[in-house]
């Protein structure tokens, strides 16, 4: 039986020599062919993670097993392309140069070089010297050159960094693009709406912890109505009687009620008939940034 | 092995510091002939060891170019070792490499032979710019033109290169612990030019020179004693260490083998954040 997951951490832990801890017994594991977000804060551990997984840091403790190998083994890293933090490249070559190195180095045919700038959309500008890309110059070549050995694993760690909005959008564009098939992205961010519309599934970590793990949708929650109505205590009361206590749930004076939002009419009708005004009803849905903050104990807007 | 020896060949063939600095000893190599070829022709009675035009001529070539091994050389080579070394550092490249394919070790050994074959190159600058020079001085003074053993070419050409070679690996191997170019440039300059040679006054003074073997180990006692051993009684020679040219071949190399896996076991067990 094939193996499905293709990333498998088992209580990786990263220490530093000054005492930090930077990553807690973390249980990870990205399934074949999705697009896994890593998702949380500055400083969360994610970097951190991600080096461990690709053999530039050492764990700690904890193990990891990634494209069925020891991290930074040459096997393993023949199956994956990566692309860790700012993209570093020799700033005196040429982007194609810097790529026919980096395709040396993989023992990856020449001919590859132009296409990963194909699919980068970098052509045009590969014969310029990489000291004078933009940053969204750079990230491509980046994206290149972790392409170039056309992985079976993707390791992206925050590529949209330093880009402006349009140049964003277009890096969400080819990672999606390039997350089609059966190629495996890990993709690390803080930026949420970016992991929203790219990922499949997603690891939140915070402060070194992984705190959940799951498909977007699981981690969203349950649909449900939102409700503002005057006299409230009634409003709940009457809703509490309707739905069950634990279907209902008060929060900055609206009224939370987790049921299909195809009830709404029902629930407008039966508010109105007991004399109940009704200012506002309707579908409640979380979104990321409400759970991220939620599970990672940060404050919104701080 | 080859893969990662093709890549940092194709890394390094345009790179600023080995071009420049390849230029700069074919310059100075051109600079000093120019000013000794004047010396010689205009003597000055106040000094004290006037330029012989005898030294300038093709059979004493590779005597000649013997000085510019140490410290200008040295110095060249720990400059360009230290950039090679450290900007992987700052320009980031380490971990692009690294997460490539071949092993850390692997990388680090094709980067090494690629920085031999430089120090050969520059060695070869140095001794083709050194002949064309002592020819044209030949030619313009009506001399005949006689070129030294080939044997003499060859070890000289392969002291040179061992010079520069192990004065590059502390330069290496200096970018490598401090992961810094700048940095490390600075602290092999300043060791070469100054630490080193302050140590072996001090430990050839201690106890009327009971610990001069301890100073006759150093990397600059050796190289210049290497250098010196070529030298023909028409050149003025300056104080050579009493140390064997054998000798001093053995402690060079044992440098550089010392030097280049010392490195290689702290890339290897480092991380590379």
């Amino acid at each position: 039986m094939e193996n499905t997951t293709i990333v498998e951490t088992h209580s990786l832990t990263k220490r530093y020599g000054s005492g930090v801890l930077a990553v807690d017994s973390v249980d990870m594991s990205v399934r074949r062919g999705e697009v896994y977000g890593f998702l949380g804060p500055n400083g969360a551990g994610k970097t951190t993670t991600l080096r461990m997984l690709v053999g530039l840091i050492r764990p700690t403790s904890g193990t990891a097993t990634v494209a069925g190998h020891t991290p930074g083994s040459p096997a393993g890293l023949a199956r994956i392309g990566a692309l860790i933090e700012s993209p570093g490249f020799y700033p005196y070559l040429s982007g194609r140069e810097n790529l026919r190195v980096m395709a040396d180095m993989a023992s990856v045919s020449q001919k590859r070089v132009d296409e990963v700038l194909d699919i980068v959309e970098l052509t045009s500008r590969a014969g310029r010297k990489f000291g004078t890309y933009s940053t969204g110059m750079k990230q491509r070549l980046g994206v290149a050159s972790a392409l170039l050995k056309d992985p079976e694993l993707l390791i992206l760690d925050e590529p949209t960094s330093g880009l402006d909005p349009q140049g964003m959008a277009e890096m969400r564009k080819l990672i999606k693009d390039i997350g089609q098939g059966e190629r495996t992205v890990l993709l690390s961010s803080h930026l949420l709406g970016e992991v929203e519309a790219i990922c499949d599934r997603v690891g939140v970590i915070s402060n070194g912890r992984l705190v959940t793990q799951s498909t977007v949708q699981e981690l969203l929650g349950e649909e449900g109505v939102l409700v503002r109505a005057q006299p409230a205590d009634a409003a709940q009361e009457m809703l509490t009687r309707m739905f069950g206590p634990e279907a209902v749930s008060r929060q900055n004076g609206a009224i939370h009620l987790k049921t299909d939002p195809g009830k709404s009419l029902e629930i407008n009708r039966q508010l109105t008939a007991a004399g109940i005004g009704v200012s506002e009803l309707r579908p409640f849905e979380r979104s990321l940034e409400e759970v991220f903050f939620q599970l990672t104990g940060e404050k919104q807007g701080s | 092995m080859i893969a990662t020896i093709k890549a940092e060949w194709r890394k390094n063939r345009f790179r600023p510091a080995f071009l420049v600095s390849s230029g700069i000893i074919g310059a100075i190599t051109t600079l000093v002939y120019g000013v000794n070829w004047y010396l010689a022709l205009h003597p000055s009675a106040s000094d004290r060891q006037p330029v012989s035009l005898l030294t300038l001529y093709p059979d004493q070539f590779v005597n000649n170019v013997m000085g510019a091994g140490f410290p200008l050389g040295a110095a060249i080579a720990i400059v360009v070792g230290a950039l090679i070394a450290g900007s992987e550092y700052s320009w980031g490249t380490m971990k692009t490499t690294f997460t490539q394919g071949p092993g850390r070790l692997t990388t680090w050994f094709g980067r090494v032979v690629v920085f031999a074959a430089w120090m050969g190159i520059m060695t070869a600058i140095l001794f083709l710019v050194g002949a064309a020079s002592s020819a044209i001085v030949a030619s313009f003074q009506g001399h005949a033109i006689a070129w030294p053993a080939a044997i003499d070419v060859v070890k000289g050409i392969g002291t040179i290169w061992l010079v520069f070679a192990v004065n590059g690996a502390i330069g290496l191997a200096l970018g490598v612990v401090i992961r810094h170019s700048a940095a490390a440039l600075g602290a092999g300059l300043i060791y070469v030019l100054a630490v080193e040679i302050l140590a072996v006054r001090f430990i050839d003074y201690i106890n009327n020179g009971a610990y001069k073997w301890i100073g006759d180990l150093f990397v600059g006692q050796n190289a210049i004693a290497l250098l010196q051993s070529f030298t023909s009684p028409v050149f003025p020679r300056g104080l050579a260490p009493s140390i064997g040219a054998e000798q001093a071949v053995v402690v060079l190399m044992a440098y550089f083998v010392g030097l280049v896996v010392i490195a290689a076991g702290l890339l290897r067990l480092r991380d590379v954040t």
